[in-house]
């Protein structure tokens, strides 16, 4: 029953989620929108819960068994525990249920954003630049025909987005256009076949129950 | 063969400062670069520019402070362009971190327009022009309900107000009412739009996206399921560009400012490119 409950209900809800896509018939459609916007909702506020939960039972185990790099555990709760503070009390906007400003400056969570997130993600995404350029030093070789045309087509579309690439020559722009239309396009369309055919072959495991992975490694 | 040696190990501290240098130079010293105007980002501008004065646009802001400064003026030219056509707009996000950076750029563009207003009539007034709808988990959600109900699946606006008591709301009921929507991303997300609301309920999707991720998106533009495409700063500029010419808005272009800096970045990396293949022939015909 531990096992089988979750596929009937896999089976179930997979079945429903393709059915509206096919059947325009109000019926359907009035059905699916009560799933989505009622059920749907409901059980991502579970899940959000849930999923918090287990964020907290992981790292508070990885903290009491001093696993590798536990230290970090202590950031990621630490910071867990004063962003829900201040959320609950202080709000988006100093909306929260109290006030928590000292004189101009504000504990609210429109703070942490501006403050916090802005600078520490700006600051993770513009290191990629060092990186890229110290690796594309070291690792971008003409080292067969293949790297050949790689580094021909790179210098090409590097050069070719920049305003300095229409003033070497107007055809560069354009050049550069055409290796994303054609070539790029051509590649990406494999693969997208390649990933739309897979995830399908996938979800209709997962959905008839052939795939089983999903449930953990628990007995029948 | 020492210098041999010197080519192929450069030091990564002094690919660092170089690179950080010629960033840093004309970021500090501003100057506006000229660009052609590519076609996917001129459909872009024209499929907005030509939406029928009875619906709306769609921007989905679904960017995050890392790469806010390839999209973040992508974002403010297009508010520009769609209050300058008093064209309705609906912003959302479908993540709940963006919304800090949607509501910054509405709120500068508002006041750009605002502190040139004459009459009550040239300004751009919430409710009336533009809503925020905020954020509603999880993305399908607001992809698939707003087909049916706009106003059932944001009950409430951003800001707490009740959507169903705006005017402009009383006018844009569901897609059928919107003539495009603009998906500005760093993810997969402008796909979940033309897979869902596209495929489905035949809603025009355009998109802004990160020149990283450029060459997955390519494909939906050459069927068409995107109207228009702006690719990195540079589609930034290009848009700025448009809006500029077109509808004569003289603003600080700050995508335009900041491809001094790529130009040069682009030019380090090639350099260095350059300099290392050299050192790995010369190595080669060496042994």
């Amino acid at each position: 029953m531990k096992r089988t409950f979750p596929l009937i209900l896999v089976f179930v809800f997979g079945i429903l989620g393709i059915i509206p896509f096919f059947v325009p018939h109000p019926v359907v459609q009035n059905a699916d929108g009560f799933l989505r916007n009622e059920f749907l909702r409901i059980l991502v506020a579970f899940a959000l819960v849930l999923g918090l939960g287990s964020l907290l039972k992981v790292h508070i185990d990885k903290i009491k068994r001093r696993r590798e790099n536990w230290q970090y555990s202590w950031i990621l709760i630490i910071s867990f525990l004063i962003s829900a503070i201040i959320g609950l009390f202080g709000g988006v906007r100093g909306t929260g249920i109290l006030p928590t400003s000292i004189g101009s400056f504000q504990f609210d969570i429109w703070t942490i954003y501006w403050n916090v997130v802005m600078p520490l993600g700006s600051t993770m995404f513009a290191l990629l630049a060092f990186f890229m350029a110290s690796a594309a030093y070291r690792a971008f070789r003409a080292r067969s025909t293949e790297a050949t045309l790689l580094l021909a087509a790179a210098f090409v579309v590097m050069l070719g987005v920049l305003p300095l690439g229409d003033r070497i020559s107007p055809h560069l722009p354009s050049f550069a256009q055409w290796i994303m239309d054609v070539p790029n396009v051509a590649g990406q369309r494999g693969i997208l076949f390649g990933v739309a055919l897979g995830a399908l072959a996938t979800a209709l495991k997962i959905i008839l129950g052939i795939e089983r992975s999903w449930l953990g490694g628990g007995r029948e | 063969m020492k210098i041999i040696e010197t080519l192929t190990n450069i030091d990564r501290r002094i690919i660092y400062l170089i690179l950080l240098i010629v960033v840093l130079l004309p970021l500090l010293f501003p100057s506006v670069e000229k660009v052609r105007v590519m076609a996917p980002v001129e459909k872009l501008y024209y499929a907005i520019d030509t939406i029928p004065s009875e619906k709306a646009v769609i921007v989905d802001f679904d960017y995050e402070p890392q790469t806010a400064p390839e999209l973040d003026p992508m974002g403010f030219a297009i508010l520009r362009h769609v209050f300058e056509r008093r064209i309705k707009l609906l912003v959302l996000s479908l993540y709940v971190q963006p919304l800090g950076l949607a509501q910054n750029a509405l709120t500068q563009v508002t006041e750009e327009f605002n502190s040139v207003a004459k009459t009550n009539a040239d300004s751009i007034i919430y409710g009336r022009d533009y809503v925020f709808l905020g954020w509603v988990p999880p993305p399908i959600i607001p992809i698939l309900g707003m087909a049916e109900s706009i106003t059932s699946v944001y009950t409430v606006d951003y800001y707490g107000n009740q959507t169903d008591t705006l005017p402009l709301m009383q006018e844009v009921t569901n897609y059928n009412d919107v003539g495009l929507l603009v998906s500005l991303s760093g993810s997969d997300i402008p796909k979940w739009w033309v897979a869902y609301a596209q495929s489905r309920f035949g809603l025009p999707v355009g998109a802004g996206i990160t020149a990283v991720s450029a060459s997955e998106f390519y494909p939906y533009l050459q069927t068409g399921q995107f109207s228009g495409l702006l690719v990195g700063m540079k589609g930034g500029a290009e848009y700025e560009e448009m809006v500029e010419r077109t509808l004569k808005i003289k603003v600080r272009r700050k995508a335009s400012e900041a491809l001094l800096s790529l130009t040069y970045a682009h030019l380090v990396m090639i350099l260095f490119i350059v300099i290392g293949n050299i050192g790995y022939f010369a190595k080669r015909r060496k042994k």
